[in-house]
């Protein structure tokens, strides 16, 4: 098991070297100088002089390879470089951002497990009933909204027209927790809802699935009682591949959450990218890709890990 | 046209309007595009503007068809090119493996290490915002979803014996690839595409609202919300359009998608769910009646079973003696395995009971009439007076649950027994059907053992309660010959060890048959043809069917083994007459025209054939 | 083509083994699994071998290496009198025409999506068998040789029922006229009253095409009803063969007496029970030292853990493997 997790750990190792080798060389193989993007205002064009002064002093100017090779020194010694915009260390940054995503996403798979267990089997089990074609349309449509729409939508509604709770910013949770939590609501719920269309309808979908199983014939066969039937043998198993889309859902949503983050003026990891992105800001670029890349990857891990915990046919290295 | 394909009819034909819409748009009369009206911004729905005028006063209903023909554009343009270039790489991986699967589904895979909208956001911001950009990104993101799923099909498909017939046959590996193998994965393929549409369609338009994507003044959906959104508090009517129009186009989509996959893979489950899930009606009160002296334990009188119309088990009367085993034999689709599980009231949703009897003797010695209880009567019986071994040990086993939670479970389903006492208990009925190091085996999952030692713990889950009438469906049909063995000498064991109980053995087996059953009940085409003692049944069967079964088996030393001709008859093709006649060796005229009667050519016999007379 | 004696084999299997090496876990080592090891077998034109053993013994693997579709690990397949090994891609696919394969389940070896007509068509233009003319009338002649209507060849697999489907797979393996024919399990799949009809067409297409045949079963009866040598294996090796008669009236080798007393018989012995062997078939990832089969064998003794038992002749063409082999002899 352990060896397994070690093994593992070093193939996402790799994938994520790959990752960041393939935005590190993207990045500097594209048009765009980021010392003539710092440089010029507006529409005034940067004085060539300066421009290479700016080069010179980011190191533009060396070859790619010793550029790449400096990099990856740096990364390997825990360093992701300073900010071209500010000098900032990158790292900080990414400290500072990272765990804002993380709590929008963590707080929106909370909420859409918690409803959306519960809702998909009983949709299964009322399959073709009512109550399944209001949770199933509820779902699709649920599923079939992008989260900038639900996002500028709630706050329409929420913050707009009913003034229950702010549009959007961001208060630390150290300075107003109240305040926090009140802003955290609205991002987290406008995440929550997509991801509980998906939690939903796996669920359905997978105790429909293990309803036909031969085991839950079995378990009837037995004379066990039909709560016990569903407790032990239908939804425990139906659990597994809804916890394994969950994983990778969560996966999909760090460095996903860009569109909420804009929304909701919630200044996380994804927004961030954006700017560093738009600014060819590389240190900054590189390293966010790399955070993300390293959290995904990860995430499958744990994934896997969890799945063969709970489905003993699945064994790990041994 | 079957449901499935019914169900098709309204999101085909939405996805056909918003085709016909977005491709239509430069001749529909439409408001200029682009024609603005700083006066009238803002303005509401009028006659000229049916759904208004944005911040600029430009005619909304205009922007949104104009602007449904770049996102569609976009979501269909890089669906197609990456579909192509998935399924080019997922084709060739799937079918050589080896090094080429490592160059192409394995090389795109690293693709699925970024999340998706962080890769479309690179690959934007590295070509600059604009519609071929967003179709290069959006390519680049779905070629791994086609490469997935069409390496899966492939892989599945080409371990089918059609595709090594073709290498068999010498056919070149691309003619197979496009011939062969092509046509057996497009219906993955084709639900994969309009999954990929719809989700094409969500990034475009948050690129699009990110300002990354579609390029002003073209309108798109995503631009629409995204400048809709500052003037919120004015006419929030503009932020509605635009997302109704993006979320209602993504729903038909994803629904085409769901009704897709369920038209297509015939598998799905269509309809039912589990209705035993779901009590319906009042409570039958259960009529125990008083047994007669030497009553059978279970005595069937006319029962039938159908699905809606179709009758797949027609009027069968047989009993089952305490301690007597009954061997119910005939081909698949004689009904034989519905029969058992309508005792224990297992069978599938789809079917039902339509008529006749079953009275079991209880415990207690009333009667009851199985064919009248309800799902809670039935449970109360199942595992404690009637129980069932099914055929498949692996599948019958819950894969996640220790086999001795297993046992356990099915005791303390009807006992109040717990702690040491159950343990002991479990450890004990695994050793009495034979499977060594007990104490230790009761940890062990279903996968962990061997296929013989699984039906050995399937068959301790029924006999846990001790129950008064076994049900074994197929039971060694799955297995090897040296395996089958040792089952049937557990069942002839169990019958030593339990003079009580009588047993309903489930099998197409005639020689099974001969080896374990005293009495003997010939299904064909959902009747029963013949009834009678085992040894007396075999060598001298009274109808034709039997005879010729008996005849097929290649035990004989006989040069040429006797065929039936055809095939069984399908449920809704049976033949007017007796239903064995267009097969039979004997028929006549008569037989054609007329259902023979149950006849009795001798005590404990019964024959349903006009001719059991003169032709046996 | 070579010309040859009506005794020599037209394919012959020297020593062959199949190993598929298998990792305990992502990270263990590479262990070998033999599927088939150290198999020497022939057939000759006219001739039926029956290759019979139970699941996982490797039976079904050794008939893809006769045909080419899989490559042995160890020794070699002539097909008259040319080393498969050294074909190139082309002329092995030429060769194909020469050899054709019947499999198991009738569901699966059709293609769903095309007519039935097509699929037996397709050896007929691979190869070349008829003029592009007169393809529907050999297409129609194969039919109605495996006693199905000319008509048939317009319909999609869907339409035929289990027994039909086996006997159009039938068709499609004689179109190329072959020469040598892998049956690999044939009528397992299909009911007792449809089996008799398979079988007997086999029966006669031996007897009409002069074919060499390889039967793989489990089922002994039908093995024994239709081959003229038989091939037992357990775990992958050879424990005896020898002529059907030999082989099933006196077996030598314990494990081929204990199939026979495992299969079930509509005129069952009175002492059946006591003939069961015990305990299951170890696993070939870890096969039990000398004589596979000794972990469950009635005989075994010391001797048989220290190397694996060489087979021995106990009669004409009649060899086992088992030091303590008795022809006929009684356990």
């Amino acid at each position: 098991m352990l060896r397994y997790i070690a093994f593992r750990s070093l193939v996402a190792l790799f994938l994520v070297w790959i990752v960041v080798t393939i935005v590190f060389l993207l990045l500097h193989l594209i048009p765009g100088d980021p010392a003539e993007l710092l440089l010029s205002g507006g529409n005034v064009a940067a004085d060539p002089q300066a421009v290479a002064a700016m080069r010179e002093k980011m190191g533009l100017n060396a070859p790619l390879w010793q550029q790449y090779l400096d990099h990856m020194a740096g990364v390997l010694s825990g360093d992701l470089g300073v900010s071209f915009r500010d000098g900032a260390p990158v790292i900080e940054q990414i400290a500072l951002r990272l765990p804002r995503t993380l709590e929008v996403i963590i707080a929106a798979a909370l909420i859409a497990t918690g409803i959306g267990v519960p809702l998909g089997t009983y949709a299964a089990i009322r399959t073709d009933g009512k109550a399944d074609a209001v949770i199933s349309l509820f779902a699709s449509a649920a599923l079939s909204t992008p989260v900038f729409v639900v996002g500028s939508v709630v706050i329409l509604i929420f913050a707009q027209q009913l003034r229950w709770l702010p549009a959007g910013g961001f208060v630390a949770f150290t300075e107003d927790p109240a305040e926090h939590l009140k802003l955290l609501l609205l991002p987290a719920g406008t995440v929550a809802l997509s991801l509980l269309a998906v939690i939903t309808r796996m669920s359905r979908a997978s105790v429909l699935e293990v309803l036909q199983r031969d085991y839950v014939r079995t378990a009837r066969a037995k004379g066990l009682p039909v709560r016990a039937v569903l407790r032990r043998h239908v939804v425990r198993n139906a659990l597994i591949p809804v916890l394994t889309v969950l994983g990778l859902e969560m996966g999909t949503l760090i460095g996903g959450t860009v569109l909420v983050e804009f929304v909701f003026n919630w200044p996380g990891l994804s927004g961030y990218l954006v700017s560093a992105v738009d600014a060819r800001d590389y240190p900054e670029v590189v390293g966010i890709v790399m955070t993300i890349s390293v959290l995904f990857v990860l995430l499958n891990l744990v994934v896997d890990v969890v799945n063969a915990a709970l489905d003993p046919r699945i064994s790990l290295g041994r | 046209m079957k449901r499935s394909t019914r169900k098709l009819i309204i999101p085909g034909t939405i996805v056909a309007l918003v085709f016909a819409l977005v491709v239509l748009a430069p001749v529909l009369p439409l408001q200029d595009v682009r024609g603005m009206d700083i006066p009238n911004r803002f303005s509401g729905p009028s006659a000229a503007h049916w759904l208004g005028q944005d911040g600029f006063g430009r005619d909304v209903m205009s922007r949104l068809i104009w602007g449904g023909r770049a996102s569609l554009f976009i979501a269909v343009g890089s669906a197609l090119l990456a579909a192509i270039a998935g399924t080019m790489l997922g084709l060739l991986g799937g079918y050589f493996r080896g090094v080429v699967e490592l160059f192409t589904v394995r090389a795109v895979e690293i693709i699925l290490c970024l999340p998706p909208l962080l890769l479309a956001l690179l690959v934007v911001a590295i070509l600059g915002a604009g519609t071929w950009p967003l179709i290069l990104a959006l390519t680049i993101l779905y070629t791994p979803n086609y490469t997935r799923v069409v390496y899966a099909a492939t892989q599945q498909v080409r371990s089918l014996d059609f595709v090594t017939a073709q290498q068999a046959m010498g056919t070149h590996p691309m003619k197979i690839l496009l011939r062969t193998i092509l046509p057996n994965v497009l219906p993955p393929l084709l639900v994969q595409m309009s999954l990929v549409v719809a989700s094409a369609m969500v990034i475009e338009s948050g690129l699009s609202f990110l300002g990354l994507g579609v390029v002003p003044p073209t309108p798109s959906w995503g631009l629409m919300i995204r400048e809709a959104r500052g003037a919120m508090e004015l006419a929030p009517l503009l932020l509605v359009w635009p997302s109704l129009a993006l979320a209602g186009t993504i729903l038909t989509f994803n629904l085409l998608c769901d009704r897709l996959q369920s038209a297509l893979d015939p598998r799905a489950i269509t309809a039912g769910g589990a209705l035993w899930l779901r009590p319906r009606g009042p409570k039958k009160p259960l009529t125990p009646l008083p047994a007669p002296q030497d009553a059978p334990l279970l005595q069937i009188t006319d029962l039938s079973i159908a699905a809606r119309d179709l009758e797949l088990v027609r009027r069968v009367t047989l009993s089952v003696r305490p301690g007597e085993t009954m061997a119910l034999v005939g081909e698949s689709g004689s009904g034989k395995t519905l029969t058992g599980l309508a005792m224990t009231g297992l069978l599938p949703d789809t079917l039902r009971l339509t008529g006749g009897s079953a009275l079991y003797t209880r415990r207690d010695g009333t009667r009851i009439d199985l064919a009248t209880l309800d799902e809670e009567a039935m449970r109360q019986l199942r595992g404690d007076e009637i129980s069932m071994v099914f055929q498949d040990a692996a599948a019958s086993l819950n894969p996640v649950l220790r086999i001795g939670d297993q046992v356990a479970e099915a005791i303390t389903a009807h006992t109040t027994l717990s702690g040491e006492a159950l343990s002991a208990r479990v450890v004990a009925l695994l050793r009495q059907v034979g499977i060594p190091d007990p104490e230790r085996r009761l940890r062990a999952y279903p996968h962990e053992l061997s296929g013989g030692q699984r039906q050995r713990a399937m068959i301790a889950v029924a006999i846990a309660g001790n129950p008064r009438l076994l049900i074994a469906d197929e039971p060694t049909t799955a297995l090897d010959p040296t395996i089958q063995a040792q089952i049937l000498a557990l069942f002839a064991q169990l019958r030593r060890d339990t003079p009580g109980m009588g047993m309903i053995f489930v099998t197409h087996d005639l020689a099974v048959v001969a080896e374990i059953a005293d009495r003997v009940t010939v299904m064909y085409a959902g009747e029963i043809v013949e009834e009678g003692p085992v040894a007396e049944v075999f060598t001298r069967p009274r109808h034709p069917y039997t005879a010729a079964l008996i005849a097929s088996v290649p035990e004989s030393g006989a040069t040429r083994l006797t065929a039936i001709p055809g095939a069984v008859p399908l449920p809704h093709a049976m033949p007017t007459g007796c239903r064995f006649a267009p097969r039979c060796a004997h028929a006549t005229e008569r037989c054609r025209e007329r259902a023979p009667q149950a006849a009795s050519p001798a005590p404990n016999r019964i024959t349903r054939c006009l001719r059991w007379e003169e032709v046996t | 083509m070579t010309h040859h004696t009506p005794n020599a084999p037209l394919i012959e299997a020297s020593h062959l083994g199949r190993n598929f090496p298998q990792r305990q876990g992502l990270l263990g080592r590479a262990r070998d699994v033999w599927a088939v090891n150290d198999v020497s077998l022939s057939v000759a034109k006219g001739e039926t071998v029956g290759v019979v053993g139970e699941s996982g013994c490797g039976k079904s693997t050794l008939g893809r290496i006769l045909m080419g579709l899989d490559a042995p690990s160890r020794g070699g397949v002539r097909f008259d009198g040319r080393d498969l090994a050294t074909l190139s891609g082309a002329e092995r696919r030429k060769l194909s025409r020469r050899m054709q394969m019947v499999f198991q389940d009738p569901f699966g070896s059709l293609d769903p999506r095309r007519t039935i007509g097509a699929q037996i068509a397709d050896g007929l233009i691979t190869h070349a068998i008829v003029p592009r003319a007169e393809v529907n009338a050999e297409v129609a002649r194969l039919l109605e040789q495996v006693g199905l209507p000319a008509g048939a060849a317009a319909r999609r697999p869907h339409e035929f029922s289990g027994g039909q489907r086996q006997r159009i797979a039938v068709a499609r393996a004689l179109s190329t006229r072959p020469d040598f024919i892998v049956a690999d399990e044939p009528v397992s799949a299909l009911d007792v009253s449809i089996q008799a009809q398979v079988v007997n067409l086999l029966m006669d297409l031996r007897r009409d095409l002069d074919l060499a045949m390889l039967f793989i079963s489990h089922d002994l009866h039908v093995v024994r009803h239709l081959c003229t040598r038989i091939v037992v294996i357990y775990l992958g090796r050879i424990v005896e063969e020898g002529p059907a008669e030999q082989v099933f009236g006196s077996p030598a080798h314990p494990y081929t007496r204990a199939l026979l007393a495992a299969t079930p018989s509509l005129h069952p012995r009175a002492d059946s029970a006591d003939g069961v062997l015990p305990g299951d078939l170890p696993s070939p990832v870890n096969p039990p030292s000398g004589c596979a089969f000794r972990t469950r064998c009635p005989l075994a003794e010391e001797a048989c853990a220290r190397a694996v038992p060489p087979l021995t002749s106990v009669g004409t063409g009649w060899n086992a493997a088992c030091i303590k082999a008795t022809p006929g002899g009684k356990p």
